[in-house]
């Protein structure tokens, strides 16, 4: 069973980076002015920020740590790991985090660690860095989220250009012998994985010129293999029943009461449907459960770290906060986590 | 209002249909309104009414009147209650 109470680890700060670039549902023109409005009205994405093809996760990760860094006054050679979390790194080798690890003027010392896990990224990367930290080897971790999600598929492809924006977070952890106790459980649906797939580019199927003949699928949905393609009502199907369970169960299994226990539900903020759907079903307070996908869309993995830099930031940097965090995507994989944090160190948000 | 009853409803509620209507060959394949939107929807009522969690085998499933009656008592809903 993969479940982890983690001792010993403090959040100490999150910070997150977007592009200048905003792009509201009107101003896509796959669709009409009619279809912007029902899908504002339902999906709930109204505006995401849009990065250039020049600018990838990494950058705005880059730019997130280095305002983190310099409001927590850490020294950077008191940085011992840095897990980069992201589908959509640099190159396909060498890792991303080695990159980063020179852009930051981080120490030769550090552990450099990337991991491609989607949209549990925040709670994979939590997990990872802070068992390390646990482990008493190491103190401190500075974990980077981000995806240029928009990049990995088709630009004629309907039923994925609205939903994702761009964003690069930032998550610092160090050892605290008083941090109260992580707990995460993470689950895996292998079998679900071609709900959310990049058929063509791996080593599977690798890029071929066929790669790039696109196919209409009806819908106002054209794409290639070498696109990233999602079965929607596969993933709608999987995010609305998977992930509540675990939750519901994480909170009868804890012996935490959602209503008086618990300052704040963080969801991952695929859409205002699933996101609905899954407090609905949890019978969630619904004043503590905080959304932005109206204003960043669907982030992957950054989803959770931008939720508490847009939207409790006052209450995380002023106080501790329980949070129940519950996220869910590739693989298929969901994960629920417990934590206390704050207060810590929250700059204003950052663009690029 | 007996279990059935509110069976009913939620595919009166989704549809717009009369109660008259409704049989194990009200489906997917049969009516035309029958996409994935209203299949989502019907399984959203269905999990609110019962008080149910279903699967996602169970919501890719719920194809026709008849399967969903299947789906729904297997979560222990006695539909003749």
């Amino acid at each position: 069973m993969a479940k982890w109470r983690i001792q010993n680890v403090r959040m100490a700060g999150v910070s997150a980076c977007v592009p200048e670039n905003v792009v509201k549902t009107e101003d896509i023109d796959l669709m009409s002015p009619e279809e912007a409005e029902v899908f504002n009205n339902t999906v709930g994405i109204k505006k995401r920020h849009i990065a250039p093809d020049t600018v990838c996760a990494s950058d705005m990760c880059q730019k997130a740590a280095e305002k983190l860094i310099e409001e927590l006054g850490w020294d950077k050679g008191s940085i011992d790991v840095l897990i980069f979390e992201s589908v959509t790194g640099d190159y396909k080798t060498p890792p991303t985090s080695c990159l980063l690890q020179d852009r930051l003027g981080l120490p030769d010392t550090t552990f450099c660690l990337d991991m491609p896990m989607g949209c549990c990224g925040c709670l994979y990367a939590i997990t990872v860095g802070g068992n390390l930290i646990s482990s008493g080897n190491v103190k401190r971790a500075l974990l980077l989220i981000g995806d240029t999600a928009l990049r990995m598929g088709s630009l004629k492809d309907k039923s994925r250009v609205p939903l994702f924006g761009d964003c690069g977070t930032a998550i610092a952890l160090e050892f605290d012998e008083s941090a109260p106790e992580i707990v995460v459980d993470f689950h895996t649906f292998g079998k679900g994985y071609e709900a959310l797939m990049t058929p063509h580019g791996g080593f599977r199927h690798p890029a071929t010129p066929e790669s790039f003949v696109e196919e209409d699928f009806g819908n106002g949905i054209v794409r290639a293999p070498i696109h990233t393609l999602i079965n929607g009502m596969n993933v709608f199907s999987f995010a609305i029943s998977k992930p509540p369970k675990s939750v519901e169960q994480f909170l009868e299994v804890e012996g935490i009461d959602r209503n008086e226990d618990v300052d704040y539900f963080l969801i991952h903020q695929a859409n205002k449907m699933i996101v609905d759907r899954v407090v609905k079903k949890l019978k969630l307070p619904s004043d503590k459960v905080p959304y932005n996908l109206e204003e960043y869309g669907n982030l992957g993995g950054a989803s959770i770290p931008s939720l508490m830099v847009t939207r409790l930031r006052d209450q995380l940097t002023s106080s501790p906060q329980r949070l129940i965090m519950s996220s869910f995507g590739l693989g298929l994989s969901w994960a629920t986590m417990s934590a206390t944090f704050g207060p810590m160190i929250i700059p204003e948000i950052q663009t690029i | 209002m007996s279990n059935i009853e509110k069976y009913n409803n939620i595919f009166v509620e989704v549809f717009g249909v009369d109660p008259s209507l409704l049989n194990d060959d009200f489906s997917k394949d049969t009516v035309d309104l029958w996409d994935s939107v209203h299949q989502l929807n019907l399984v959203s009522l269905a999990e609110e009414s019962f008080d149910i969690m279903l699967d996602p085998e169970d919501i890719m499933g719920f194809t026709s009147y008849g399967k969903g009656k299947e789906i729904v008592a297997a979560q222990g809903v006695d539909l003749e209650a």
